[in-house]
């Protein structure tokens, strides 16, 4: 009982939070259609920018992180994303109504990872004044490849199947060249490398820091904004992607918290770095896993999957997992 | 001066798959094309063309266009496109009977 009036309290604080207050104001306005613009390059730019200060903070942590360290964690990340693509994929095959490839597709979208939640958790644990190694964000593409890769070849299979044509062949290599390339991977890989070999730490300190909670706080209004503008979509499929997009996030939080816990006994895992695991597998994928999974499953409708996650996975994954995850991180390890 | 007439094939298609379909008109013997931003109501509803932020980029939409001398190779490129792509992705393809100036630009 005192856990839960804990985690309401916790959860009113972060709504005056301004990472959610400007997510759910982007909502708001988007929902009173207003006419604020926040130009595309100026998003892509942020995004760039994000990214470029995560992987910058990791490169130059893991000159000193012992590789033992992550080991478990990157398996563990790799072990999330493909059972939440497999799961996903189990869950909406009971459903009738839903078509199998646009299923596949949204479970591996939700096994995929979201770079605005991950930014959002790291600077709402440093507001907690939770300690994390900097190196955990670098897990992004351990869980998020594979999920891309497992989803595209799960549908391929299935449409060899029903089509009952010779095996083709599935090449796994460009999709991952293909996500390797994407903006926002492309930005924190950059980061890390410059961060590893470089020695980048004065504009780190005098550029990117400060200036990366300002440019959160217009990445969330964007997002607030396009999960408006992306529900009309989500209307026109089947409701059981809306109550997937809504549990899935949760549930997948609490997976890789479980997880994230015995890395903790095992080897050492730190606290926030558990709560940054599990907002990381709550997370799905908006920005670089849809062009991806449009690519590698053509016959999927990309409504159904776009729509579950940037109007309802994102803003759950931001508004409840991470509160969520943070609430449960103080009671456990009592940080 | 004299005009020569030609055959214009426009393609309104997705933006991500417009890489693909360059590829087949060079394969089928153009010798350029072009490529601009599109918008506009379709099957697949409204598509916007505005400079809004939009998380997903690679799903707006391009016109793409190109002249060749004869009609059957547009129609073949024409019948190309829409056998690769036009199943899986939104798209609409047309020709139009056009003049140009310079024959030996087309």
């Amino acid at each position: 009982m005192e856990f839960i009036v804990d985690f309401l309290t916790r959860l009113l604080m972060q709504f005056q939070t301004p990472t959610l207050a400007f997510l759910i104001g982007g909502m708001l306005i988007a929902a009173v259609g207003s006419n604020l613009k926040i130009p595309n390059a100026v998003y892509q730019f942020i995004v760039f920018f994000l990214l470029m200060k995560i992987g910058l903070k990791g490169g130059i942590e893991i000159r000193e992180a012992n590789f033992n360290e992550m080991f478990l964690p990157a398996l563990f990340s790799i072990i999330v994303g493909i059972s939440i693509v497999i799961a996903g994929t189990l869950v909406f095959s009971l459903l009738s109504s839903v078509k199998r490839e646009d299923g596949i597709a949204t479970a591996g979208l939700f096994g995929a990872v979201s770079a605005s939640s991950l930014a959002a958790a790291m600077v709402l644990l440093e507001e907690e004044s939770i300690h994390f190694e900097a190196w955990v964000p670098a897990l992004y593409p351990f869980m998020d490849i594979p999920a891309l890769i497992l989803a595209i070849v799960l549908a391929n299979l299935h449409r060899q199947r029903q089509e009952g044509s010779g095996k083709k062949e599935i090449k796994v290599w460009p999709i991952v060249k293909d996500s390797l390339q994407g903006s926002a991977l492309s930005a924190l890989l950059l980061g890390i490398v410059l961060g590893l070999f470089a020695k980048p730490e004065s504009i780190l300190h005098s550029f990117y820091e400060p200036m990366f909670r300002g440019f959160l706080s217009v990445l969330m209004l964007v997002m607030g904004m396009e999960a408006y503008a992306r529900l009309a979509e989500l209307r026109r499929v089947a409701h059981w992607f809306a109550v997937y997009a809504f549990f899935a996030p949760i549930i997948h939080g609490l997976f890789a918290f479980g997880l994230g816990y015995l890395a903790h006994v095992w080897v050492g895992f730190s606290a926030g770095g558990v709560i940054l695991f599990s907002v990381i597998a709550a997370s799905n994928s908006d920005i670089s896993g849809p062009p991806t999974l449009r690519a590698g499953i053509p016959s999927a409708n990309p409504s159904s999957y776009i729509g579950s996650s940037t109007s309802i996975g994102t803003p759950v994954a931001i508004v409840i997992c991470i509160p969520l995850f943070i609430a449960l991180g103080q009671q456990v390890f009592s940080v | 001066m004299t005009l020569y007439s030609a055959i214009k094939v426009v393609i309104i298609t997705e933006k991500m798959i417009a890489k693909g379909i360059c590829n087949i008109i060079e394969q089928e013997g153009a010798s350029g094309y072009t490529i601009m931003a599109a918008g506009g109501k379709g099957s697949h509803g409204v598509r916007n063309i505005s400079d809004r932020a939009a998380v997903i980029d690679d799903f707006s939409d391009v016109r793409i266009e190109v002249i060749v001398t004869d009609k059957e190779r547009a129609k073949s490129i024409m019948k190309k496109v829409a056998e690769a792509y036009f199943n899986e992705y939104a798209g609409i393809t047309y020709l139009d009977e056009v003049e140009v100036l310079r024959l030996s630009k087309f």
